[in-house]
């Protein structure tokens, strides 16, 4: 076993313990409503930085796999055929099929050109969405609600255990991410980003990385989906939705993409800017669009980045000081032994 | 980036600080205190983009109907209070809203005011959060048709689709018979609502008027901001008569854009959504004697109590009323006529109670008053009629109605087919 | 499928006329708004997601101008130049500051500016459908040209369109100012030793970039409907011209715009269903067969 595995794992739990504790110390439903969509939106601005920050591969089309999961889980659920843990490895898995087919086309292209035709492949879905009213209800979205019966004892329709449950599955999504990331794959992968030329000459297959990378951070958005689906009891085309890609790209740069929760605090930050800018405005494009302009051209990088550039800086002049200050300090000394 | 030993302390510690921020937000001092004399009524609804007049307009009508209502009292000396929320037209950020006004803002109503899938998402979480909801915008007949969607406190206070279908195939065929109208074609929006209007409008024409042939149907995309292809098809077509479901500001660029290319001089025009005042004082140049269905006007049905809300309402929002306007403004008044009955009462099964089957003597009523059916939690009695444009304002005139006993007897007839009833 | 009406389309005289008048009134004012976005591409390197705002500022700023004058000369110049200018300002800036730097931050700062700036058209002239109304010049009966028919406004439309590709074609591959333009987007540095004023040419290629986007608002407005938010569509058309003529390349530009106007014209004829998922097919096709597009470079 890793070091770095049971560091991990003790972070999880720590972690767990204080989503599970937060909505018993503050018992209002508005703060599980809140953190329920920051864990389906926080795992997809945290899957797409799997691409965008760890390999390079800015994906514009991330939401397509956001509502595949959505969607899949809502349909298997509404034919009320299989229980819900089912469904939902089913929406995963069925989601990881289709990333593999659009990937297997998408990952061969470089650069610009791929997040081009992620956003083709992402409008190409939508229009499937929006276009296939027998099945998905077309604009309107997944009618009817989706029903939660209860399984292994657990029964979803409590908001509690709807909430501990999606803490659960959010913690462990974020742990296999983790795990993926700190893996010799994962480090394959920032090879991959920093040099691809160079992965290819050791002899990595570049195409069936990136492509493995793509499986699954597409897997790990639907999760995301589901997790809002069971929450909101139905699916949109929406989901699917450009702009839904560029939020998430929007809460990774906001958190930054050098730390490996940068995207949970870019997550963090927009949810709640939301939340309260609604509340005291209509004009909150005004007001979200000033903010993103402060960040980006006042820090010209992500807060969690910033924060942590701040951080590395302050311990280098510390440690430089120290340096500086060794001799000065330390000088006088053996000048005072010596007057002694 | 070598993070894998620095990443770990502060990324933790950022994670527990944003949490604190995210507890912060139960601690938003948005919670009526217990002897609040007001009563919060929240409204999710889409504020910004592309249809934000939805919204402003249907928030304008709320805040003058409870504006009204406070100055004559309010309920038993209590006030109603508006909250409103821009969904920003997603369904999931719809859910969201409306579920921090219940629990958060203290809004014990939910007036809702989102279109097709926003109100759908609206709906599951009055499932969820029993409280009385009244949709005022969504025209989607399945949302109050199908018993499978129904939710024991959320009624629908807004025309319907298959009502308006009904009214239109009757209007529709009489004119067609008038004037031997039999090639017809379709030019409607390429979504759900598009297609189902556009169905059922030609189902209930062909059934009153079985001479009426479709020719050719075109589907623009939704929020098409060019229409030429599907107009320059038309023209080669050459029907005798159009049907469109188009609405908003794509229905102001089809029929400008129409205009360029003399279409309606040899085209009757039939639209379902032109009657809308915002749409019709939007076009420059409105041709006479395009067909309408009623959206809004203030001079039908010709009561003064109409005209009073048209003006009124044109004093706050600074334009003639919208369809949604007058739905969201009835709304209200069921709203406050349910709270009278229960003396100020806010659970929703007690309202729900109380609104079942509720007549409220609105200024919009082609009869008497406006009927909440009890049976599935939808309006009827409002009007349903089709009327000729004119150049000048009020833009449309000659209405001519639909009786709605046949209505209802062709709409359950509707229900049984769709398997409803 | 129905081939069998677009033959017997193409062997009439009137039919075609229309049809191909359609393809080239829905192409080129795409081709408008596309030729600035690829301009700014191919010089500067960056793509400018706020093109789809600028051409609603520029419908906006006609509207107004068309308003307070009636004269719609003024409001094409207002809504051409007041957009070139705000397109100079949002390089100089803004867009300068994150020049070099990963895309994403260009792409955020542009998402920025879509917010800004369609909010603040919904607070200047409210959420209302608005129409500039036609100008009384062009009040004319369509003009019919072998048994089929073209409105006046659309001849000028299209003539005003072409005409501002010729000149901006011109203008690149046969003035020495073009030849500097083009060495920029080759060698930026090398263009600055010879001693020109770099910095001053990129904002003059944005703004140029942006007055073409604000023009094609202009010419917009009097036929389309003004909302917030009406350039999101008309960005991911163009978009999709950009990417299949081949970023960069305003003869691609012109031949993708041509192309995508005649398939939407066409296509409702043969195959009405399946325009759109045409598109978009086209996109993917070209992306993998050859990601620089119909007439753009090589990637290097």
């Amino acid at each position: 076993m890793r070091a770095g595995l049971v560091r991990d794992l003790a972070a999880a739990l720590a972690g767990l313990g204080l989503l599970i504790a937060l909505p018993m110390l503050f018992p209002q439903p508005a703060l599980r409503d809140f953190l329920i969509y920051f864990f389906a939106y926080g795992l997809m601005a945290m899957s797409l930085n799997l691409l965008v920050g760890l390999t390079g591969l800015v994906s514009f089309g991330h939401a397509a796999y956001f509502a595949t999961g959505a969607y899949a889980f809502g349909l298997l659920m509404q034919s009320g055929l299989v229980p819900i843990p089912v469904a939902a490895l089913a929406a995963v898995g069925g989601t990881a099929l289709i990333a593999l087919v659009v990937g297997a086309i998408c990952v061969r292209l470089k650069e610009i050109y791929f997040s081009f035709i992620t956003l083709a492949f992402q409008m190409f879905i939508h229009s499937i969405i929006v276009t296939w009213v027998g099945l998905t209800g077309g604009d309107q979205g997944l009618r009817g609600g989706i029903p939660r019966p209860p399984f292994l004892g657990l029964d979803l329709n409590d908001a509690r255990v709807l909430y501990a449950t999606c803490a659960v599955v959010f913690v462990l999504c974020i742990l296999a991410m983790r795990q993926v990331s700190q893996s010799p794959f994962g480090y394959t992968l920032r090879m991959i980003r920093d040099n691809p030329a160079r992965a290819n000459f050791l002899g990595v297959d570049v195409t069936a990385m990136k492509l493995g990378i793509f499986v699954f951070a597409a897997s790990m958005a639907s999760v995301g989906g589901l997790i809002l689906a069971l929450f909101v009891s139905g699916a949109y085309p929406e989901f699917a939705f450009w702009t839904t890609s560029g939020e998430a790209i929007f809460m990774i740069m906001l958190g930054g993409m050098k730390l490996f929760l940068g995207p949970l605090v870019g997550t963090l930050l927009l949810q709640t800017l939301n939340h309260f800018v609604t509340i005291y405005t209509e004009h909150h494009g005004l007001v979200l669009g000033t903010v993103i302009l402060v960040i980006v051209l006042g820090l010209r990088r992500g807060l969690a980045d910033f924060l942590f550039d701040a951080i590395q800086a302050r311990r280098a002049r510390r440690a430089a000081a120290l340096a500086a200050a060794a001799p000065a300090a330390f000088a006088p000394a053996p000048l005072d032994g010596r007057t002694v | 980036m070598g993070t894998k030993t620095l990443s770990r302390a502060p990324s933790r510690r950022q994670v527990v600080g944003g949490l604190a921020a995210g507890a912060a937000i139960t601690g938003f001092p948005h919670i009526a205190g217990a002897q609040a004399k007001a009563i919060r009524i929240g409204m999710p609804t889409i504020l910004s983009g592309r249809v934000a007049i939805l919204g402003t307009s249907s928030r304008a009508a709320a805040q003058l109907a409870f504006r009204q209502i406070n100055e004559a009292g309010g309920i038993g000396g209590r006030t109603l209070e508006l909250i409103d929320r821009d969904s920003k037209g997603r369904p999931d950020e719809a859910a969201k809203v409306t579920r921090d006004l219940i629990n958060n803002d203290g809004c014990e109503i939910i007036i809702d005011g989102e279109a097709s899938s926003g109100a759908f998402a609206v709906h599951e979480v009055i499932r969820d959060l029993p409280v009385l909801c009244v949709h005022t915008c969504s025209e989607t007949s399945s949302l109050s048709a199908d018993p499978k969607l129904h939710v024991r406190t959320a009624f629908r206070c807004a025309r319907q689709g298959i009502h308006d279908a009904v009214a239109g195939g009757t209007y529709a065929a009489r004119i067609a018979k008038q004037k031997g109208l039999k090639r017809w074609m379709t030019c409607s929006p390429d979504y759900a609502y598009g297609r189902d209007n556009t169905a059922e409008f030609l189902e209930f024409a062909k059934m009153f008027e079985p001479s009426i042939e479709t020719v050719d149907q075109v589907w623009p995309k939704l929020f098409a901001p060019d229409y030429t292809e599907s107009i320059t098809k038309i023209l080669q077509t050459k029907p005798q008569a159009v049907y469109s479901a188009l609405w908003g500001g794509d229905l102001v660029a089809f029929i400008e854009q129409s205009n360029l290319y003399r279409l309606f001089s040899n085209v009757a025009m039939f639209s379902g959504g032109l009657g809308d005042p915002p749409v019709l004082t939007a076009i420059k140049q409105l041709p006479p004697g395009l067909n309408t269905a009623y959206r809004y006007n203030r001079n039908y049905p010709a009561k003064p109590a109409n005209v009073a809300f048209a003006d009124a309402f044109a004093k706050v929002a600074g334009h003639e009323p919208t369809n949604w306007a007058w739905q969201t403004y009835l709304g209200c008044l069921f709203v406050a006529e349910a709270l009278r009955r229960t003396g100020g009462r806010t659970e929703g099964s007690a309202l729900a109670a109380e609104l079942k089957g509720m007549a409220v003597a609105a200024p919009f009523a082609v009869g008497d008053a406006i009927t909440m059916r009890d049976t599935d939690h939808t309006i009827i009695g409002y009007p349903v009629a089709w009327g000729r444009t004119v150049p000048k304002a009020p833009f449309v005139e000659d209405f001519s109605d639909v009786d709605w006993g046949r209505i209802v007897e062709l709409e359950t007839q509707w229900k049984k087919g769709k398997g409803y009833a | 499928m129905n081939l069998e009406a677009l033959v017997d389309c193409l062997s009439s005289a009137s039919c075609a006329v229309t049809q191909v008048s359609t393809g080239l009134i829905v192409g080129m004012l795409l081709f408008l708004v596309t030729s600035g976005l690829s301009l700014i591409f191919g010089v500067l390197g960056i793509i400018n997601f706020t093109h789809g705002a600028f051409y609603m500022l520029g419908a906006y700023l006609a509207f107004t101008a068309y308003a307070l004058s009636g004269s719609f000369l003024l409001a094409m110049v207002a809504g051409a130049a007041g957009v070139g200018l705000f397109g100079i300002l949002f390089e100089r800036f803004v867009m300068s500051r994150v020049y070099g730097r990963d895309i994403l931050m260009q792409l955020l700062v542009c998402y920025a500016m879509i917010l800004i700036l369609d909010d603040g058209v919904k607070i200047l002239y409210g959420g209302e459908y608005r129409m500039m109304g036609m100008p009384d010049v062009f009040a004319l009966p369509p003009v019919e040209i072998a048994g089929g028919f073209v409105p006046g406004y659309y001849l000028f439309m299209v003539a005003v369109a072409l005409a501002a590709g010729l000149v901006l074609w011109l203008g690149i591959n046969r003035t020495r100012l073009g030849k500097i333009v083009r060495a920029l987007a080759i060698n930026p540095q090398m263009v600055g030793a010879l001693g020109i004023n770099t910095t001053l040419l990129y904002a003059g290629v944005f703004g140029l970039g942006s007055l073409l986007a604000g023009l094609a608002g202009a010419l917009a407005a009097p036929i389309r409907t003004l909302t917030p938010g009406m350039g999101v569509s008309i960005l991911i058309e163009s978009f999709i011209v950009t990417v299949i003529g081949g970023m960069g390349s305003i003869a691609g530009a012109f031949l993708a715009a041509l192309l995508i106007g005649f398939t939407r014209a066409f296509g409702a004829i043969g195959f009405p269903l399946f325009v759109d998922g045409l598109m978009f097919a086209l996109m993917a096709l070209v992306l993998v067969v050859k990601p620089s597009g119909l007439l753009g470079r090589e990637a290097a």
